[in-house]
């Protein structure tokens, strides 16, 4: 027996070496690429690396995070970057919803409107920003001020006003976005059973009641796999902002990501910089990881 | 007594076909009415319009007197069980049959003892924390059926109901289904394309063909007068032996052996004989035949014969004494044979 395991097992060792072998490549490309920057980010956001005041370089232990405490713009950026999460994700559900429960009463064309829909998705978000800087958000001749002076609403500085900017960016990312719920929700809504939708006609559920007791609660597992993935991406945003408003005017639109980038690129605070994105990863992944978790519960 | 349901002359279509060519029914309070049909003869769409879940495309529905042909599903005072069963997968079972009163505001305390009676009359009181996703099916089906019941209404539509049990938990729940009706005393219309599942439970049945109704009674009446070569073909099992005859006078010519006919006939006609497989018998003279199969089912026995091309199929309680690839004839009482037109199918 035991010289019949032998062999056995060495051949299985050896299988898993070739494995390993074959996985290396791809393995040390990932190492380089993602965790090799990531451990230097977290190494860079210990240090004192202004490149303002080289001769102030060094180890600085916590400092870069002990200093975010007292600092407003941080504060600011944090609570910016909460609420553009928060309102684009709702936005995006709820117009993402809206519109499945709309598309999926329209007998015909429903394919060409998720061809429509796939559009915004694939324009790169820096094209997304400057298209609406330019195009649908600039004074006098943008399509939304050509709107509101013809309804007698006045024109108005939409990217320059610092309350009107942050609506604004909001707006942008949740019309690139909402066609990615849309387009879950619509697929998912199709996939409902129909004689549940009879029985509870049967049951005297009123349409309102349907959708609040079938359709939402059928609906719960993409809802918040949307709201998952559209978190990610609200928390990460950057080029759509940055290309539209740079993050101004002052720091109206400045989210903790523009504001990691502009200390480190503008300021070049590296240092503080990094900090502040490790902060942002942080706050990433803890809301992910609650919001799986939440999946799962039930 | 309500629950009179009333058919007048519905129409169905579905673009350029038309599924119900103008179906005429009336249902009486309590009865167990069964729609017998093969695939695509129009039950279920009958069922639906009943619910409310079909539009007609022409005729009335009358529900104790009152025509409710635009009334929406939920304003028809009906119940339906489905043949998916349809229950709310995110619904404990509790939750599942409490729906149907929660959604018209019935009060709490009222909503949990009618849930526990009706659990309790389908005997699933102890299921009640479950979701249907954890139940079997023929739990799943009595979930279906207490959500029906819960709310007391004045018709009980069934969908094929017990087509997804298993052959020995249909039977048993079957005699419940029946038992439940009668304590219950509502009228229930009940869809089927199981003729021995539509014999035992109807009260009476309508049988489907082709998007009409070609003949309504008794499952006695249906059985040993059937309206139509079609309908004479669907019910029985096996189902009755099918014969091309002429009928001259009191005879009927089966290719060239004279037989007996129930009645005289004025002119010579061609008809289509036909024989319930229990009434046909080995004799000394009569219908030559060869025995192709025999099948002993234990308590019958099903020999097939080959007769001119054609298959005849006897049933009896004992194995013949011959044996396959026999020779032999067969023969049938005058008053067993059921005479109908050749070219349009009706019952002579």
């Amino acid at each position: 027996m035991a010289s019949a395991a032998r062999p056995a097992r060495s051949l299985a060792a050896q299988e898993r070496r070739f494995a390993l072998a074959l996985l290396a490549p791809a393995l040390a490309v990932l190492l380089l690429t993602t965790t090799a920057p990531l451990v230097y980010l977290g190494w860079t956001s210990l240090m004192r690396l202004d490149l303002a005041m080289p001769y102030l370089s060094g180890f600085a232990g916590l400092d870069n995070y002990v200093k975010m405490g007292s600092d407003p713009r941080f504060w600011n950026s944090l609570a910016l970057t909460g609420i553009y999460t928060a309102s684009t994700v709702v936005l995006q559900v709820v117009i993402g919803l809206t519109l499945a429960l709309l598309v999926l009463q329209i007998p015909r064309g429903q394919a060409l409107l998720r061809i429509a829909a796939i559009l915004p998705i694939v324009l790169a978000p820096v094209v997304v920003g400057l298209f609406w800087r330019t195009l649908v958000l600039a004074p006098d001749f943008g399509l939304v001020d050509l709107v509101t002076r013809s309804l007698g609403l006045g024109s108005h500085n939409w990217l320059g006003d610092p309350q009107l900017a942050l609506i604004s960016v909001i707006a942008i990312h949740t019309w690139q976005w909402t066609p990615f719920a849309f387009l879950v929700l619509l697929a998912s809504l199709a996939t409902l059973p129909p004689d549940v939708y009879e029985a509870a006609r049967l049951d005297r559920a009123s349409a309102w009641q349907r959708f609040v007791h079938i359709t939402l609660p059928l609906l719960r597992p993409a809802i918040v796999m949307v709201v998952i993935l559209r978190m990610m991406t609200a928390l990460s945003a950057f080029a759509a902002i940055f290309a539209a408003t740079g993050g101004g005017p002052g720091s109206a639109t400045e989210i903790l990501n523009l504001y990691a980038y502009r200390t480190s690129f503008t300021e070049l605070n590296l240092g503080y910089g990094s900090s502040l994105a490790v902060v942002l990863l942080a706050i990433t992944l803890a809301i992910s990881f609650v919001m799986f978790r939440l999946r799962r519960a039930r | 007594m309500k629950g009179s349901v009333r058919l007048e002359g519905v129409v169905k279509r579905h673009g350029a076909t038309t599924v119900l060519h103008g179906v005429d029914l009336d249902i009486e309070p309590g009865e167990f009415f069964v729609l017998l049909g093969p695939s695509g003869s129009g039950k279920t769409t009958t069922l639906r319009i009943l619910a409310g879940l079909e539009e007609v495309s022409g005729g009335r529905v009358l529900m104790d007197g009152a025509d409710v042909t635009a009334q929406e599903p939920g304003e028809r005072d009906v119940a339906m069980v489905f043949q998916s069963y349809a229950l709310y997968p995110h619904m404990t079972v509790a939750q599942n049959i409490a729906f149907p009163l929660k959604m018209v505001g019935t009060d709490p305390a009222a909503t949990q003892q009618a849930v526990a009676d009706a659990a309790g009359k389908v005997g699933i009181g102890h299921l009640l924390e479950r979701r249907p996703g954890q139940l079997s099916g023929g739990q799943q089906q009595r979930v279906a059926l207490a959500r029906a019941i819960v709310r007391q209404p004045r018709l009980f539509l069934l969908d094929e109901p017990l087509s997804n049990l298993d052959a020995k938990l249909r039977l048993e729940t079957r005699l419940e289904l029946h038992a439940l009706q009668r304590a219950l005393g509502a009228t229930a219309v009940y869809v089927t394309h199981d003729q021995e599942e539509a014999m035992t439970l109807a009260d009476r049945i309508a049988v489907f063909m082709e998007g009409r109704i070609v003949q309504v009674g008794t499952p006695r009446e249906v059985f040993s007068r059937p309206a139509t070569v079609e309908v004479a073909g669907f019910i029985g099992t096996p189902p009755m032996n099918l014969l091309p005859a002429r009928w001259e006078g009191s005879r009927l010519l089966i290719g060239s052996e004279a037989i007996a006919a129930p009645s005289a006939t004025n002119a010579p006609r061609e008809v289509t004989v036909g024989v319930r497989p229990g009434d046909l018998r080995l004799a000394s003279a009569g219908i030559d035949a060869r025995i192709e199969r025999i099948e002993d089912l234990g308590d019958t026995c099903i020999t097939s014969f080959a007769v001119g091309g054609r298959l005849l199929k006897q049933k009896s309680d004992r194995l013949p004494q011959a044996r396959e690839g026999d020779a032999v004839r067969l023969a049938f009482a005058p008053e067993a044979a059921h005479v109908f037109d050749r070219a349009t199918g009706a019952r002579l």
